[in-house]
């Protein structure tokens, strides 16, 4: 136990000594998540604003004129321009106009004769703002429509009740903070498997392979320190620093998304809008859930951390080690992504796949769907593969050809 | 005391041509003893199964069949025990190179179970001895090789060890250091201790050794005293002695 230590001690140390890496692995992710959230957000938001303070460019072919007062009645949302020379969609596309709007030659007769007639668009889907002028378009269409209707049916003496038989009310059920609880939940998981490994390999890989490629393995092995004590000091070590940068990046990211608040909340939205996500924040803080992610945290990270000692000692130096290690983070993401996809939570067989279980376990316990028995089983379940992979690693490792290898 | 007993140690290997497993023998049969108070050298060329030899007597590696005994304890059953009571310095090894030779001499008398302060005053000292007493806090990454097998020195030696293995000590050293390093080679010889060297230098095996094994192909030809297997192979140098043995394996 003291030789685990004192290995875990020097590692710890040695890792101290590189001020870039401690930089990297703990405070960049600080700072990084927290700006780029914000630049993010900033930058949505100033798009967003730009494209609302301004008025669509429709170009309006109407020979009958029975859209143009719609368009023009609203003069804040549409710009009516004149057809540019040459190709119009070309113009569409070189976002010289946002929207095409070709009505039917016959409308205005057509409209007198209370029959149906077609109005044409042409839009960039590609771009915000011909998105926006289409969705524009379609909300004055619609109230034109039904003031359309309703006149029709007054002509011809009928209830303007006859155009809608029935109503539809939307309530949602679910508040907000549960739907940001429930989208949080899904990212939190695939972010913590990622930075774990991540995290972990980078040093994992230093600590064993760059041992021995660096000849100071050997210094170690001479000592009266047990095998086994310097390969459990150097999986703890892997492990803590694994565990440490996820938490840095966790906090980053909680960070990050407590600016993001803010930034809606100085918006000109009301403050109550950004409730929700306060809130589900508040739950994601709770220390119950936070302790109970952390008993599944840990027995992943032992995991990882087993796995990557295991290859980066078999490697004979760094490069081969990374090289590896790499394949298992393509693991890793996919299963994160997979985890994180919406309704993958109710596939029956998910409680009983290894890690994908604690993936589900935390985000139903951040959602708010807690279920006892499937995080009992993902826990155990963990735990007995942490075990064995600890113990695959130690016997594994112990072998002269695994040491000597080089 | 050291005493090796008929040890076989082989390594399996991957045949590129036929991809197949192969078996390599680096140590066959080999016995010899050094008593305390004596500086044996362990002669042979490359390959021939020196390093494995004095890997398997410092417990790093354990030979597949025979027995080897370090103060007492076999190699097999004592490894830690062993390993405590050795310093074993070779010429694959290296030190750290983010920390000061004053932090790496405390991590490893702790490692040694040494008071960390009576480690440091220890390697400090032979630190001194090597001229390099001003480096105590100078991290290493900027030391030069010979710098560094000096600090490599001190690390092996500050717990105090009753045997001393050392696989080509002078590898890197300047002359004056070089001869400092022989010097306390022969005063620690003449403490008690015994000494295992193993080296291509072979005017300072003639100096400093009071026995010599030659290696070849991981079996023992001679053991005996550097003068005695002059005479017995009716040369003049060692370097004579390692020739014929050479041809006498091709012939």
């Amino acid at each position: 136990m003291r030789g685990t230590w004192l290995i875990f001690r020097k590692e710890m140390l040695e890792f101290s000594k590189d001020r870039k890496t401690v930089f990297f692995t703990f405070i960049l992710p600080l700072i990084l998540y927290p700006t780029i959230f914000t630049m993010m957000t900033k930058l949505a938001k100033g798009d967003s604003d730009k494209q609302k303070g301004r008025p669509s460019r429709v170009v309006l072919i109407d020979p009958t004129s029975a859209i143009r007062p719609l368009l023009q009645k609203g003069t804040k949302e549409f710009e009516l321009v004149e057809a540019p020379e040459g190709d119009l969609k070309k113009a569409l596309l070189d976002q010289k106009l946002d929207l095409i709007l070709d009505v039917d030659p016959e409308a205005a007769a057509k409209l007198a004769r209370q029959e149906t007639f077609t109005l044409t668009t042409q839009v960039d889907e590609s771009e915000r703002a011909s998105e926006l002028a289409l969705k524009r378009l379609k909300k004055a269409l619609e109230s034109q429509n039904q003031a359309w209707v309703k006149a029709r049916l007054e002509s011809a003496h009928a209830s303007s009740m006859l155009a809608e038989p029935a109503k539809l009310v939307e309530q949602n059920a679910s508040d907000k903070a549960r739907e940001m609880g429930k989208i949080m939940g899904a990212w939190l998981p695939y972010l913590l498997i990622i930075v774990m490994y991540a995290g972990a390999m980078q040093h994992g890989a230093y600590v064993t392979a760059g041992e021995k490629e660096r000849g100071t393995l050997l210094s170690l092995l001479s000592t009266r320190l047990s095998r086994k004590s310097i390969i459990y000091g150097k999986l703890l070590m892997v492990f803590t620093v694994g565990l440490g940068s996820a938490v840095a990046s966790l906090a980053g990211w909680f960070l990050g998304f407590a600016s993001l608040s803010k930034e809606i909340a100085s918006s000109t939205q009301a403050a109550a809008s950004t409730a929700p996500q306060v809130s589900a924040m508040a739950n994601l803080a709770n220390p119950a859930n936070l302790l109970l992610a952390l008993f599944l945290v840990i027995p992943m990270g032992l995991l990882f951390s087993a796995i990557i000692v295991l290859l980066g000692t078999q490697a004979r130096n760094t490069r081969e080690a990374t090289m590896s290690m790499t394949p298992g983070i393509f693991i890793v993401m996919m299963l994160g992504m997979f985890s994180s996809a919406p309704g993958v939570e109710k596939m029956a067989a998910l409680p009983w796949v290894p890690i994908l279980n604690v993936s589900l376990s935390i985000r139903k316990l951040f959602g708010e769907q807690f279920v006892a028995w499937e995080y009992t089983l993902a826990l155990g379940m963990t735990i007995v593969l942490a075990a064995a992979a600890v113990a695959l690693a130690t016997k594994l490792l112990d072998r002269e050809e695994a040491l000597f290898k080089v | 005391m050291i005493e090796l007993r008929n040890v076989h140690k082989a390594f399996t290997v991957k045949d590129k041509k036929n991809r197949k497993p192969k078996r390599i023998e680096a140590v066959r049969g080999i016995s010899f003893s050094v008593k305390p108070g004596e500086i044996y050298g362990l002669l042979g060329p490359n390959g021939a199964g020196k390093s494995t030899t004095l890997r398997m007597i410092a417990s790093l590696m354990l030979p597949d069949q025979g027995s080897i005994q370090v103060c007492g304890m076999d190699t097999k059953a004592e490894p830690e025990g062993v390993r405590g009571k050795l310093a074993f310095l070779s010429t694959d090894m290296s030190v750290y190179d983010r920390f000061t030779p004053r932090e790496i001499l405390r991590l490893f008398g702790e490692f040694q179970g040494v008071e960390p302060l009576t480690a440091e005053r220890r390697g400090l000292h032979l630190m001194d001895r090597f001229g390099m007493g001003d480096f105590a806090d100078v991290k290493v990454d900027g030391f030069s090789s010979g710098q560094k097998q000096k600090l490599s020195i001190a690390r092996a030696l500050l717990h105090d060890p009753k045997v001393v293995i050392f696989d080509e000590p002078t590898t890197g050293l300047d002359v004056l250091t070089a001869k400092t390093v022989l010097d306390l080679l022969r005063i620690m010889r003449d403490e008690g201790r015994t000494v295992i060297v193993s080296t291509h230098v072979m005017p300072m095996v003639e100096k400093i050794c009071d026995r010599v094994g030659i290696i070849f192909d991981g079996q023992l030809h001679g053991d005996a005293p550097p003068r005695e297997l002059l005479q017995r192979f009716n040369v003049g140098t060692l370097d004579e002695v390692f020739f014929q043995l050479a041809n006498g394996k091709e012939a």
